[in-house]
């Protein structure tokens, strides 16, 4: 699809940064991200083109405005939803209950 | 559904999942062959970058038969292909400005390309 | 604040998790509950990566390809055979490729469409790799991206910018640096810096040695 992600030879988006001695991950979530989206893919109900045209589709401005392991989750998602392992409503279910959980 | 377990990571990770088709399958190219990417726009997925396409290459290497994803991707079968190593010049892609020398190398399964016809 | 921060060493107490930190433990709890993943198969994955695969591997294919010509000759015929002597196989380096470096040719590597790289030999890669800016210019700009990493590159000097499109995982085999003879493998890969074995670097230069 011609995607944002096919980004070969676009302008406007500055110099490359890179950060001196950078960790593996930036943070806990990124490492469960990352982890959560290799076990999920060992269960067999996509293969890696899969994952990578689920990643294509989220929405142009939030790939853009969002980093790596964002794309990692929101493909995540999809492609747990889509094949029916999970419900949207189971997890935006549980995202209430762990915030709710947090609150206290 | 398989689970993976800890104790079987680490072999896992070591055996990966190669996407190399061991079937013979007619190369339609061979080195030094000049090729042109097809202006074809999929709304599926695709690994044929939109800067490539209808621009003129030369190819480099051919990598063997791989996975075709425009068709993997839409669980619609393997589809296994010659990838080839496609050679552009800098100046093919970008236009007179660009460096005289340099040259971009983008690996494109046979599906998307066309020979060349010439000058 | 409620138990369950096992893994939260890092986060301050006092914030609220995030949206995206939410959604990471939604999808981690409702995964486990349902027996989709293994808790502690994530957290050896996680090991493997932060602490066990790296640019060190890289370094290691590097500096026996500078010390071993005959290695060298494998590693360019059959990248994925001479790797595999190492043990550096694997997940994302299945089919990998060696671009050897010379004083006319520089090599680099980029994924324009998301982050394709060489896991067993590189690790994970970089934000910056993965980033738009390098993935926008590094095919349109090599040698403006070049510059930006400290590296100028005279003009009889071809650059070739490999975008890995495909499952074939690409290596730059750096130029060894001038006054290194007689050093061992290891001594060599303490030189290889993971930048130059994408190609957006130099190997380091020997340090003077006290005589």
């Amino acid at each position: 699809m011609n995607g944002v992600h096919d980004m070969g030879g676009m302008h406007g988006f500055g110099p490359v940064v890179a950060e001196a001695h950078e960790p593996v991950f930036h943070a806990e979530w990124e490492r469960r991200a990352f982890a959560l989206t290799l076990a999920a893919g060992f269960l067999g109900e996509w293969n890696i083109d899969m994952s990578r045209f689920a990643r294509e589709q989220m929405p142009p401005a939030a790939y853009l405005a969002s980093s790596y392991y964002e794309h990692w989750l929101w493909g995540l998602e999809h492609l747990l939803v889509e094949r029916g392992l999970l419900t949207r409503g189971e997890v935006e279910a549980r995202v209430t209950a762990l915030a709710a959980r947090e609150a206290r | 559904m398989r689970v993976l377990r800890a104790a079987d990571v680490g072999r896992v990770i070591l055996k990966g999942g190669s996407a190399r088709v061991h079937e013979p399958r007619a190369a339609k190219f061979r080195p030094g062959d000049r090729v042109v990417a097809r202006n074809v726009h999929p709304v599926g997925h695709t690994r044929l970058p939109r800067y490539v396409r209808g621009r003129r290459g030369t190819v480099d290497r051919d990598h063997g038969v791989f996975v075709f994803p425009d068709t993997h991707a839409l669980g619609q079968g393997k589809t296994p292909q010659h990838v080839y190593s496609v050679r552009f010049t800098a100046r093919e892609l970008w236009g007179p400005a660009a460096s005289p020398r340099d040259a971009i190398y983008v690996d494109l399964w046979d599906d998307y390309l066309d020979p060349d016809p010439g000058p | 604040m409620s138990g369950g921060h096992e893994h939260d060493h890092d986060d301050r107490h006092t914030a609220p998790l995030s949206d995206t930190q939410l959604r990471v433990k939604a999808l981690e709890s409702l995964l486990t509950e349902k027996g989709l993943v293994d808790a502690r198969a994530l957290d050896e994955l996680i090991d493997l990566y932060e602490t066990k695969v790296g640019p060190r591997n890289g370094a290691r294919v590097v500096a026996r390809a500078w010390a071993d010509p005959a290695y060298k000759k494998r590693l360019l015929e059959n990248a994925s055979a001479a790797i595999a002597e190492f043990g550096f196989t694997g997940r994302q380096g299945e089919d990998m490729v060696v671009l050897e470096n010379t004083p006319r040719v520089r090599n680099m590597v980029v994924c324009t469409l998301c982050s394709c790289y060489p896991w067993p030999v590189l690790g994970l890669p970089p934000v910056w790799y993965k980033s738009p800016p390098y993935r926008s210019r590094a095919v349109l700009d090599p040698r403006g991206v070049l510059k930006e990493f400290g590296v100028d590159v005279g003009d009889d000097v071809e650059v070739r910018v490999w975008d890995s499109t495909a499952e074939v995982r690409y290596l730059v085999l750096p130029e060894r640096p001038p006054g290194t003879e007689g050093m061992n493998e290891d001594e060599l890969a303490e030189l290889v810096t993971r930048d130059a074995m994408i190609g957006v670097g130099q190997a380091r230069a020997p340090e003077r040695r006290v005589p």
